[in-house]
């Protein structure tokens, strides 16, 4: 199967939120059915179901990798935290990630750091979400 | 191999929770009307729950879930704060080390007060909660800070709270200052926005979400939220504070919580207080 077609992400952020918010839709959906590494199409192009993070964490497993990228959901994490987005587990996984280069696991600290950097990502997104649509829930 | 579940709900699944009559103003600081705000949210939960009393509403789930009322009444007879109270009472009559002490750090002595929390500073620029200026008084005098979330702060909170009972909730947003205005709507914004690996706002639980259960619980409806603050858990076997509650909430959305006291809790707070007024103060309260 070909990897790495596009991600994700860089629709998510796409200015016209229709578009976004359908392209997420395909994407949630085949993901939830089908589960990571499935190729689905959308208006006439192939994508796969894998989130960045993950294509990130495919990388040989070495101590100088795992540590680049525990170093990259750090810097993410610190991101969404300053906008008062930060989800409750995502310094505990970071801790584990680190726990695990000391332990020389290094695929183990790779996935742990993909997934804090999900985290990370997302709450972002939230975030940009919560500026624009807060309002959505107040009653009339 | 499959690093990431996605337990969010998806930011797609959003549009599921909102309102199908969603309020087309009041989001900026042109609009914003806390008046309005708090006319629409009672006139919100009158239709949703047409069988109770708004000035029961201080009863927190208790107001719209019969089942549950019975249980609290019984617990209500030998009340788990009293003691709490007493010990408040006590500590709020201990002399500092200068002499001094907390009746010289507030209006009227520190009695019959809480109805009046939080309220804008405008000389400090910023919302005072009642749990803050406890700690201030302390420090002023040269005593150490309590700690926020719960012993001896929510002991004297509570029995500040005891002397200010049937007192009616009277949060001003003062027109002179446009900032109390920004905390107001910031405080609203942050009840409305989503969070949290599980995506979910305060209002999802507390508005849309209220009386309907959430894994084994039913959340209660936001109006009426702080009248009775603090308040004895049974599930946490002991007083907490306002903000500790806001804190566990944070955790059930899986979101990370913001430090006691920070800005933008004290900023919900002024939100949610205003949403209160008309309502009576009946703290220290006991909940499941
Ligand atoms: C996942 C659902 C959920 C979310 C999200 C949530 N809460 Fe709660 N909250 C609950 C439940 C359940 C309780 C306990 C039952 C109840 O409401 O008394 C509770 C209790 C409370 C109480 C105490 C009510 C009382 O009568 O003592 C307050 C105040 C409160 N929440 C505020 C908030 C705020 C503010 C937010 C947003 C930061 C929030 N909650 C988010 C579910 C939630």
């Amino acid at each position: 199967m070909k990897k790495g077609l596009i991600i994700a992400a860089a629709l998510a952020m796409a200015p016209t939120l229709a578009t976004a918010a359908s392209f997420q839709e395909a994407f949630e959906s085949n993901r939830a059915m089908h589960g990571n590494d499935h190729v689905f199409e959308w208006k006439g192009g192939k994508y796969h179901t894998n989130h960045e993070e993950e294509m990130e964490a495919r990388v040989k497993a070495t101590k100088a990798n795992a540590a680049d990228l525990l170093a990259k959901a750090k810097a993410k994490n610190a991101e969404v935290a300053k906008l008062g987005f930060e989800w409750k587990l995502t310094g505990g996984i970071l801790k584990d990630a680190q726990k695990a280069i000391d332990e020389g696991d290094y695929q183990k600290a790779l996935n742990l750091a993909a997934q804090a950097k999900y985290h990370a990502r997302i709450g972002i997104q939230q975030y940009h979400y919560a500026q624009k649509n807060w309002h959505l829930s107040v009653p009339e | 191999m499959k690093i990431i579940k996605t337990l969010a709900l998806g930011l797609t699944v959003a549009a599921a929770t909102q309102m199908t009559h969603a309020a087309d103003t009041g989001f900026d600081m042109q609009t914003v009307d806390p008046e309005a705000d708090r006319i629409a949210l009672q006139k919100y939960f009158k239709s949703r729950f047409p069988e109770s009393d708004i000035a029961d509403y201080v009863n927190g789930i208790y107001a719209v879930d019969a089942g549950s009322r019975e249980q609290w009444e019984e617990l209500e007879e030998f009340p788990p704060y009293e003691f709490d109270v007493e010990q408040g009472e006590e500590l709020f009559n201990t002399a500092f080390a200068n002499g001094k002490g907390y009746a010289d750090c507030f209006e009227n002595g520190g009695i019959g007060i809480r109805q009046n929390f939080p309220y804008w500073s405008k000389e400090e620029g910023t919302v005072k909660t009642l749990e803050q200026e406890i700690n201030e008084c302390r420090v002023n005098n040269g005593e150490e800070p309590l700690k926020w979330g719960k012993g001896a702060i929510a002991q004297i909170s509570a029995y500040m709270a005891w002397t200010s009972r049937d007192k009616v909730f009277d949060i001003k947003i003062p027109a002179d200052d446009e900032r109390a205005k920004a905390a107001y709507l910031d405080g609203k914004k942050f009840f409305y926005a989503k969070r949290g690996q599980l995506n979910l706002s305060c209002a999802n639980c507390h508005v849309q979400g209220s009386n309907i259960a959430i894994r084994a619980d039913l959340p209660s409806p936001q109006l009426g939220h702080v009248t009775h603050f603090p308040v004895f858990r049974s599930k946490w076997g002991s007083l907490g504070t306002l903000h500790r509650r806001y804190s566990g909430c944070h955790k059930d959305s899986r979101s990370k919580p913001l430090k006691p006291q920070a800005e933008e809790f004290r900023n919900l707070e002024y939100f949610q207080s205003y949403m209160s007024n008309g309502l009576v103060a009946n703290g220290p309260g006991s909940r499941k």
